[in-house]
């Protein structure tokens, strides 16, 4: 079976279960449907049960001016060469996702990491709150468009102070009139290999 | 006629540690054993030096699996806060006296991570470090040489890395705290 008829019948098997906002085709090996958040669940448990049975990773994407959380769910096939993205607009205030965990128990670390980085809720999970990656974290979620790493960086860790000893092209500086003495005498030296 | 038989000079303690501290100093920087905390690129410049390119072994040197039994400590790239925690562990673990080497630039300044929530810029602050070697990444040669100048500093008493954290530990301890919290490790893997 080539990826083309894949790509219909994957289609067919998504339009069935959930209302399609936007199909996207990435390259002939991705695909990308976005779909409304309350189809999410049924979708991924009809695409399981046609064999995209492998959760490969679930993200989450922060458009600020639109004040929305995109979530993706990237499903992978062992039998067939092609990547499903499902999307999922969802409210960047308070923002909160039902937990896939019952569909793909592997969704568990994805779920907690999206929850560290984020701050997406994911009632369902049991321990989607429990620290994962970041240790002992004491700002807002840090993969968020309005957090500032450097203003986090430069309150939190010591910087390297340099002291200023590099030469400043300064008029008034003497070694400056010194340099251009010595090209001056260059010059006046300079023969084109004649003797004077 | 002159008599040949040895009469020793009676030394003090000091001067007698002193002594015993230079050749044990003799014997220690000709065996180094390393401990790799490779969690940076520049560990890929670790495989030319151990093995039959560059050779660590003609300098006496070889790698260590455990901090008890190391007498460098090796740290080959950046360090994120939770690399950290554990490398502070690593350390106090390890036996005195004990060596720091820190390659590349991100130990000295942060290197290209100088602006990153999660990666430390100054890795003196936290623990003392005998020798940088800098560069992004840098060369084998480099890495030789840094080894040479350990040596070179073991010889002349200018590692003194491991009794300034004694001296003061305060301050490390203090700007420990500030950066990471809590030192102490806490994850559901091993509790």
């Amino acid at each position: 079976m080539n990826s083309m008829n894949n790509i219909e019948r994957v289609k067919e098997i998504v339009e069935k279960v959930a209302k399609v906002r936007k199909f996207e085709q990435i390259d002939k090996f991705q695909i990308a449907f976005e779909i409304e958040k309350n189809d999410v669940h049924q979708t991924l448990s009809a695409l399981k049960l046609a064999g995209w049975k492998q959760l490969s990773y679930l993200s989450a994407i922060d458009w600020i001016e639109t004040s929305k959380f995109e979530l993706v769910y990237v499903l992978f096939n062992w039998d067939e060469a092609l990547y499903i993205q499902i999307r999922a607009m969802i409210e960047r205030e308070a923002a909160e996702m039902n937990s896939i965990i019952s569909i793909f128990p592997g969704a568990k670390y994805y779920e907690r990491e999206a929850h560290e980085f984020f701050g997406i809720n994911f009632p369902g999970n049991p321990d989607y709150h429990k620290q994962l990656i970041l240790e002992n974290w004491d700002d807002i979620p840090p993969l968020r468009k309005d957090f500032d790493p450097s203003v986090y960086s430069d309150r939190k860790f010591p910087k390297r102070e340099y002291s200023v000893d590099y030469s400043v092209k300064d008029p008034e500086n003497k070694s400056f009139e010194k340099i251009k003495e010595r090209e001056k005498r260059a010059l006046s030296l300079r023969t084109g290999g004649q003797k004077k | 006629m002159k008599s040949t038989k040895f009469t020793p000079v009676p030394l003090t303690k000091a001067e007698t540690d002193k002594k015993w501290w230079e050749i044990g100093d003799f014997f220690r920087r000709n065996s180094l054993w390393l401990l790799m905390y490779c969690t940076g690129c520049c560990a890929i410049e670790l495989p030319p030096a151990m093995t039959s390119a560059y050779d660590m072994e003609r300098l006496g040197m070889g790698p260590m699996a455990t901090p008890r039994q190391a007498d460098i400590l090796l740290v080959s790239g950046y360090l994120s806060l939770k690399t950290l925690r554990r490398l502070i562990y690593t350390y106090e673990q390890m036996s005195e006296p004990r060596y720091v080497v820190a390659l590349g630039s991100c130990p000295i300044n942060g290197g290209i991570y100088h602006d990153s929530h999660a990666v430390i810029n100054q890795l003196d602050q936290y623990i003392p470090v005998d020798v940088y070697v800098a560069g992004c990444m840098p060369n084998t040669e480099a890495v030789m040489n840094g080894f040479v100048d350990l040596m070179d500093q073991i010889k002349h008493k200018r590692a003194n890395g491991w009794k300034k954290y004694h001296e003061n530990y305060s301050w490390y301890k203090a700007n420990q705290i500030t950066s990471l919290g809590e030192v102490d490790v806490h994850d559901e893997f091993h509790e």
